[in-house]
């Protein structure tokens, strides 16, 4: 009985980590994709110049999300508290960062 | 280059006596004294001991202060203490009693109660946890050095630019203020990290989220408004300090700096921290009037929830502290509505108290005075809160004394009164003896009253006209009876200070082995079920816990003692270091070595910290066992 647990147990285990390992290769992936937007936008002078700027800090905010749960595994369970600890922070610097723009 | 010398000097005294260039036996004696083993101690009780101890005495410095204050005020046209000397008392009054007393008598309740009520033998990191003591320890001194060595901070406890620049306050002492803080507020940072750690990986088991004290909770949410808000005060300080010592120009408008960013920086960071010295007091309370009404705190969900939303809009609110800046009409509005919205989960709060007292079977014991009394004290502090937030009324009460009772209220009567009733509340737990009932309805009476006294009146005198932080009146203004009321109810606070103290004394000496009782308020949360003296490990077996007000629980099922969630085994304890304090040295000679301009001995202490940091991580440690044998000894003698 045990050691039918232990197995399935082992199974999914392996199953999870090549569903993991496919995840990485994936956002590797729209990663890279993403860095070479943003490289052509500069350099193909396609994007107007006034929305380069938007346009890049937005593939970077993209590209922050993607790292943090695929690679910093976020994804993962028993990673609630850093999640939501790292959302009030940006939340909070970003309502001060945006105040400060607005009111200095 | 002369200063570099002497402390070179001192340093190598020091290393020479404690490296035992004396003698073995010397350096013996001097690790087995009391004195070394509370210097290098790592645990949580007697660094919270020393916390309280410390924060009483900054109290005492801050209430003198005070009493400089009234006295001065107390005639029209008084020349007592005048000008500059008049600036530096109120300025390092507002400075010690936030920074230096409401947050170190908080912090050393969460070390005294928090890892004994979630069931845990020890803070997460026990070595910073000393750490955060020294620091904070080290800053409180560098303020207050100013007394002693050129003058103290003179620029108000916010420190505003440009009066705070080098043009308009030469001399170190907003040096003092500047890097004070900042050593103190490292201290406090890492303090609430420890906390954040402690509760959420520390708890016993079955100890829930939703079963947590509620002072725990209060904890929790407040180490979590430290972590958020100490960043900005230290951006705003580090850029006050490169404006006064490196020459920068960040708030110098000539230059192109902006006086403004300071002011935003500060209350981004001063209003988080006022919830930071609130909240927990209103942890302390729940306690307090749940365990003296023999019942469940009522709504507790409500409360945590209650709890929780107040330190998040606690960061949308911080503007209202700058409604006559000119802002414009939509920012103060948005700032106003913000504000007023934070009188809702503080309305729940107080509701759930007095829910909690309803139908209860109340005994009016000292802690539960100051419980009951903060109730009414602080709706009042409350209500002018909501009517300061109002823009327009405010440009009214702006910088007068209307503002000054306001935060009093809310500050003693609100955060005092909370410690106070942790006084007397934990007092046994911590020195294994009450404090006299008697006595303490005495200083309950004198300083409730003399507070009311104090504090009430400064409301007309703020709408007659009286400004703030200024040195004097003239008699026609008609404010002198008012400000005469105000001293002798300031002069009451201090002689029931002194009863207080006089309580102390006289409770030790009276104090008998008889009176070590482990669970003398009939309590409800963990800390009660554990002997009297605390063992230092805290619980023998670690706990299971089944519910909220775990130990009521075991006692309503007629259980002597909590249910074990483990065997009893050897006990992994962490061992004292003489390093916290060594680190706390060394920022602290790098603090004077930047007030007094004299950069290489800034350098030379920063060296000194790493020093330490570095030596420290090749330092073989892993802590030490207590044995089973040793536990059951400890336990049959308890």
């Amino acid at each position: 009985m045990k050691a039918n647990a232990e197995q399935t147990k082992n199974q999914t285990a392996v199953q999870t980590s090549q569903e993991s390992a496919w995840k990485h290769v994936t956002s590797f992936a729209v990663m890279i994709v993403l860095t070479a937007i943003a490289f052509a936008a500069v350099a193909t002078n396609l994007v107007p110049s006034h929305l380069l700027v938007p346009l890049l800090l937005t593939l970077a905010a993209v590209q922050v999300v993607v790292q943090l749960y695929t690679f910093m595994h976020l994804n993962q369970k028993g990673s609630g508290f850093p999640v939501a600890f790292m959302a009030s922070g940006i939340f909070i610097g970003v309502i001060s960062a945006v105040a400060l723009m607005i009111l200095v | 280059m002369g200063t570099i010398v002497s402390i070179l000097v001192l340093v190598l005294f020091l290393t020479a006596i404690l490296t035992g260039g004396y003698n073995k036996k010397f350096l013996q004696r001097v690790q087995g004294s009391n004195m070394w083993d509370w210097l290098t101690t790592v645990d949580h009780k007697k660094i919270g001991i020393m916390y309280l101890g410390a924060g009483g005495f900054f109290f005492l410095i801050g209430g003198l202060e005070a009493l400089l204050i009234r006295v001065q005020l107390f005639y029209p046209n008084n020349d007592f203490i005048v000008g500059d000397t008049f600036n530096q008392l109120l300025t390092m009054h507002g400075t010690t009693m936030i920074f230096f007393v409401a947050m170190p008598l908080l912090i050393g309740f969460m070390n005294v109660a928090v890892p004994l009520q979630i069931g845990a033998r020890d803070v997460a990191f026990p070595f910073l946890n000393a750490l955060s003591f020294w620091l904070f320890l080290g800053g409180g001194i560098m303020l207050n050095l100013g007394w002693l060595f050129g003058g103290a901070a003179d620029a108000g406890w916010t420190s505003y630019v440009p009066i705070a620049s080098n043009q308009f306050s030469p001399g170190p002492g907003v040096d003092y203020y500047v890097l004070g803080l900042q050593i103190s507020g490292i201290g406090t940072l890492i303090g609430g990290i420890n906390f954040l750690v402690t509760i959420i990986n520390m708890r016993a088991p079955g100890m829930t989220f939703l079963r947590l004290p509620l002072f725990t909770w209060t904890t929790f949410v407040t180490s979590a408004l430290i972590l958020f808000a100490f960043p900005p005060l230290t951006v705003g300080l580090l850029l006050i300090m490169f404006d006064r010592i490196f020459g920068s120009h960040f708030f110098d408008a000539a230059m192109g700096g902006n006086s403004l960013i300071w002011q935003h920086l500060f209350w981004i960071f001063g209003h988080p921290e006022v919830y930071i010295v609130i909240l927990p007091a209103f942890g302390i309370i729940s306690e307090v009037i749940s365990t003296f009404s023999k019942k469940r705190l009522f709504g507790y969900n409500s409360m945590v929830f209650a709890t929780i939303l107040i330190g998040f809009l606690g960061f949308m609110v911080w503007a209202h502290h700058m409604f006559t800046v000119g802002m414009g009409p939509v920012a103060n509005a948005i700032f106003a509505v913000a504000t007023m919205s934070i009188a809702v989960p503080t309305g729940i709060k107080i509701f759930n108290w007095l829910f909690t007292m309803w139908g209860g079977r109340l005994q009016f014991t000292t802690a539960m005075k100051f419980a009951v009394g903060f109730i009414p004290t602080f709706v009042m502090g409350g209500v002018t809160g909501v009517m300061l937030a109002s823009p327009p009324a405010d440009y009214q009460y702006h910088d007068s004394y209307f503002v000054v009772a306001h935060f009093h209220y809310v500050l003693i009567g609100g955060t005092v009164f909370g410690v106070l009733a942790g006084v007397y509340y934990w007092w046994p737990r911590m020195f294994g003896h009450k404090l006299n009932e008697r006595l303490g309805n005495v200083h309950f009476w004198l300083f409730f009253i003399g507070f009311h006294l104090t504090f009430l009146i400064q409301h007309w005198l703020g709408l007659y006209g009286m400004p703030r932080r200024v040195f004097t009146y003239q008699a026609a203004d008609g404010l002198t009876w008012i400000n005469q009321v105000s001293t002798v109810g300031a002069v009451m606070m201090g002689v029931a200070t002194l009863v207080f103290l006089y309580n102390v004394v006289y409770s030790r000496k009276s104090a008998t082995a008889a009176s070590a009782e482990r669970d003398p308020w009939d309590g409800r949360t963990l800390e009660w079920a554990i002997p009297c003296p605390t063992p230092e490990y805290n619980f023998a077996q670690l706990p299971k816990v089944r519910g909220l007000d775990a130990w009521w629980m075991e006692k309503m099922a007629g259980n002597k003692e909590l249910e074990p969630a483990e065997p009893l085994q050897p006990i992994h304890m962490p061992s004292s270091s003489y390093r916290p304090i060594l680190m706390s040295l060394g920022f602290f000679v790098s603090g004077l070595g930047f007030i007094f301009r004299t950069i290489e001995v800034g350098v030379l202490g920063l060296v000194m910290v790493f020093l330490l940091m570095f030596t420290r991580s090749f330092e073989q440690d892993h802590g030490y066992h207590i044995e089973v044998d040793q536990i059951k000894e400890a336990e049959k003698g308890a």
